[in-house]
């Protein structure tokens, strides 16, 4: 294996980081002018809804949220009964995890006659983050990256491959991602960074820190302003003893509006001893995500259950938010978190009813097998053995 | 659009994404030539190049190698060649603006220094050549619907793109003495990563050549359940359509022309005269000649006298304000039987008489937005400002009602003098909004308000929305007065209906 990613990103350079999110804002201003002056024009709702996706997937611009939900109004309101309307409609339901109500959608944009690519495209999407029918998902995303070999198809299948704890494949899959890639648009090639790092840095049962440090800061050098290979560069380096490299990897990405790297910055402080600077930004990061949560419970209940099962330091608070994710969207990755989180409130009898739920759910499942959960024993729990 | 997000590959990537090449006289100097390479459609008045590709202008001595029915143009293997390059923002300090400089290389190897945005340009010493790079308001206007040829406004209006410009001296840069005819192609590649061997020809991200070969020719809109071509032709070369896809292509084209030309039920084109249109098109680049008149109207004459089997009479080529789509479609649905005007009559902004020619850029959307909640139903609210001439606006004088419904005028006189007209242009007393525009009093233009009373919980939302075009000395300014405005009034709702707790 290789672990140089300069090996693995091409011939070809990107365009400047700082150039691109200029331009993305430029053109995300612009999408929003015309929608304004022609409401229903081709395309233009559709430009914004990626536009925007991209702020907040880059950028951690979380009003994202609240100007794709003004969108959608929009849309009904101008364009009731088209199909663009109910795709978008999915979409923006989608990505604040309202998936229940997302289906809904996508069952009205069929009914009024929306293209097949798109509807399966979608679909496709939900099922993966709700962690339903994936091994059709999975013949489905084969089959789509082995048609196109895009960046754009090969991705997801990196991601599902992740999902169903096929590691080696998911990294082969990203690499082929960045091999095919002949644009300059530096977002793209800085999203398969980043999923390289959380790949070997998060989601393998035993992290390669050097690897998914190198991948991150791959991801930051092409595009500095990426808020979250950020956090997640910065977690490693805080575990590496250097909360001061972390300190310095958050600063400039203060300005997005994710909570989540106020959290880490306190951690930074508290670890180099300025608890008065740490209790601010922490404040501030519960505050923020106390705001995300009574907006959007559900697209930022997994993140919630983290920050409180951490510094948040509030485990049942973590737990109930844990247990709203799974409700949503029974992953087993969501069963994982609950379950770790479950054992970390000191709460058994919760954590032996969510692995019952999980194996009764995942129990047939390949992926299961090799998870931390089949490892789990009741009894060990209620011994209060670790996970 | 002209070649404006043509194909899949190029939509995640507007920077890299051409919309448009045009070749032309300079009506400043008729001794010089401009040619133009339009980028990034849609893009926002803070837009700049890319600094990872080569932008290049390619052009071409063309000879008549046949007219009528075997109508052909040959395009020679030498190429006089710009191509620039951009680097990444510069800063002279912490708090200066950035600044982002280029570097063109001419078609005799000298390079050529610009500064994004310069409006000046940069010119080499000798005065052969005059470079500008940078934001202009989008030449290009679409008023169809092209799959249903029904016309629309303008759907790039008020777009701008980025422009590279280059005025050259036509007697000698192209020394129409050995020929006066030429091909013009326009070209975005991706740079190779500085020290990483590549080995092969760079993949091309969009090329162009005449209007709409991608967006209108290749992937004819009236043409459902046809494979998008789009990305393949962006990635031939220039000049050089691969032999292996040239039957897909002509195969295309032909399918397309022959669907064009049934549009208005009436077939206009001879199957042989068909085929030489095919053939012509499928070689794509811009023709001019620099020994003929170009004007407003000579686009594609080149080609079409050519196809009718008569000499041409002007220089064809494109001009920033030449009707491109209409011609186009014209002569591909009746073969100029009748001229197709489409909904709009020029671009935003028409081109200028002197360098850099395209108009300067359109400015950006301004949004005001104000809200307050109130604890009383959505009713009792609406009551009382949903009258279109109410007065309950403490920063209102008087109110003069002209006409009524939709269209009704109403002049506002404001405590401190001022006299602003609005009209209704929707009024739903059901879902309780109204819609209105500015005519005159606020010094902006498309200005559209909107005034809206929602329920919320057991009370109300109350919001007013204004957006306008600004000018760029007004725009702060205008949202000053309007924001006020609006606060004021809003400010002084809860102490008629109380807020809601």
């Amino acid at each position: 294996m290789i672990d140089s990613p300069d090996a693995d990103i091409g011939c070809y350079s990107v365009t400047d980081g700082e150039i691109a999110v200029i331009n993305l804002g430029s053109a995300r201003r612009r999408s929003w002018g015309r929608l304004a002056r022609d409401p229903t024009a081709t395309g233009v709702a559709e430009s914004i809804v990626e536009q925007e996706h991209m702020a907040a997937q880059f950028l951690g611009d979380l009003g994202t949220i609240e100007r794709l939900e003004a969108l959608a109004m929009h849309l009904a309101r101008v364009d009731a009964m088209s199909p663009r309307t109910a795709l978008i409609q999915a979409r923006v339901a989608s990505t604040t995890h309202r998936f229940g109500e997302a289906r809904i959608y996508l069952a009205r944009a069929a009914e009024r006659g929306a293209s097949a690519e798109a509807l399966e495209r979608l679909t496709l999407s939900i099922d993966q983050a709700c962690g339903t029918q994936l091994d059709a998902l999975l013949v489905a995303r084969r089959s789509m990256a082995a048609q196109s070999g895009s960046l754009e198809d090969l991705v997801p299948l990196g991601a599902l491959l992740a999902d169903l704890r096929e590691f080696d494949e998911a990294d082969e899959t990203y690499r082929r991602a960045l091999h095919a890639y002949r644009d300059v648009s530096p977002f793209a090639v800085a999203w398969v960074c980043f999923q390289l790092g959380m790949l070997w840095g998060e989601l393998v049962d035993e992290p390669h820190e050097p690897r998914a440090t190198s991948w991150y800061r791959r991801a930051i050098a092409v595009l500095p302003s990426y808020v979250k290979a950020r956090v997640h560069l910065a977690e490693i380096r805080m575990g590496c003893g250097r909360p001061d490299e972390a300190e310095s990897l958050l600063i400039p990405a203060l300005a997005s509006s994710d909570p989540e790297v106020r959290w880490r910055l306190a951690d930074a402080m508290r670890i180099q001893g300025r608890l008065d600077e740490a209790g601010q930004q922490l404040a501030a990061a519960r505050s923020g995500f106390e705001l995300l949560l009574e907006q959007h419970l559900l697209a930022f209940a997994d993140h919630g259950a983290e920050f409180y099962a951490g510094s948040g330091n509030d485990a049942a608070r973590a737990l109930d938010l844990a247990r709203t994710n799974v409700a949503n969207r029974p992953t087993l990755r969501a069963y994982e978190q609950a379950y770790s989180v479950a054992v970390g409130a000191g709460e058994p009898e919760a954590a032996i009813e969510l692995l019952a739920s999980a194996t009764q759910r995942w129990g047939g499942a390949a992926a299961f097998r090799r998870s931390r959960l089949a490892t789990c024993r009741t009894h060990s729990i209620s011994e209060g053995g670790s996970t | 659009m002209s070649d404006h997000i043509d194909g899949p590959r190029s939509v995640g990537d507007p920077v890299a994404d051409i919309t448009d090449l045009f070749a032309f006289t300079s009506p400043d100097n008729p001794a010089r030539t401009v040619v133009v390479l339009n980028v990034f459609p849609g893009a926002g008045a803070d837009a700049i190049f890319s600094n990872a590709l080569e932008h290049s202008i390619g052009i071409r001595r063309v000879a008549v190698a046949g007219m009528g029915d075997a109508a052909k143009f040959e395009a020679a293997d030498e190429e006089i060649r710009f191509s620039c390059r951009f680097g990444v923002l510069e800063r002279d300090g912490p708090d200066s603006k950035p600044v982002q400089r280029g570097t063109c290389t001419l078609p005799d190897g000298r390079t050529l220094p610009v500064i994004v945005n310069d409006e000046r340009g940069t010119a080499t010493p000798d005065g052969v050549f005059r470079v500008f790079a940078g934001l202009r308001s989008d030449p290009f206007y679409l008023a169809w619907n092209v799959g249903l040829m029904r016309k629309t406004p303008n759907l790039l209006q008020h777009d701008n793109v980025l422009s590279i410009v280059i005025d050259l001296d036509t007697r000698r840069v192209l020394d129409p003495d050995k020929g006066s005819l030429f091909g013009a192609t326009g070209e975005t590649v991706p740079q190779p990563r500085p020290g990483v061997p590549v080995g092969h020809e760079p993949p091309r991200i969009d090329w162009v050549g005449r209007p709409e070969q991608t967006n209108v020719r290749l992937n004819n809109p009236g043409m459902l359940h046809t494979v998008d071509l789009r990305d393949l032709w962006n990635q031939q070369t220039p000049f050089a359509i691969a032999p292996e896809v040239r039957p897909l292509f002509l195969q295309r084209l032909r399918e397309s022309f022959e669907n064009y030309d049934m549009r208005d039920g009436k077939a206009d084109w001879t199957p042989a005269a068909l085929a030489a249109n095919v053939n012509v098109f499928l070689d794509d680049f811009l023709l001019f000649d620099v020994a003929k008149p170009i004007t407003d109207q000579s686009h594609l004459e080149i080609e079409k006298s050519t196809i009718n089997g008569k000499p041409y009479q002007t220089g064809g080529g494109r001009t920033p304000d030449a009707n491109s789509i209409d011609i186009l479609l014209t002569w591909l649905v009746n073969r100029d039987r009748e001229f197709l005007l489409g909904g709009a009559n020029g671009p935003t902004k028409p081109a200028t008489k002197v360098f850099p020619y395209l108009a300067s850029p359109n400015t950006e959307l301004q949004i005001v937005a104000e809200r307050i909640d109130l604890a009383v139903p959505p009713d009792k609210v609406w009551a009382l400002i949903g009258p279109f001439g109410g007065t309950w606006n403490p920063l209102v004088a008087a109110v003069q009602l002209t006409g009524t419904g939709v269209g009704q005028l109403r002049t506002i006189e404001t405590v401190d003098g001022k006299q602003i007209v609005e009209r209704l242009e929707v009024m739903d007393d059901t879902k309780h909004f109204y819609r209105y525009t500015n005519i005159s009093g606020i010094p902006v233009s498309s200005y559209t308000g909107l005034l809206t009373v929602k329920p919320k919980g057991g009370g109300c939302t109350v919001e007013w929305h204004a957006q306008f075009l600004a000018n760029d000395q007004a725009t702060f300014i205008v949202k000053l007065i309007v924001s006020t405005l609006f606060r004021v009034g809003l400010d002084s709702l809860p102490a008629r209906f109380g807020a809601k707790k």
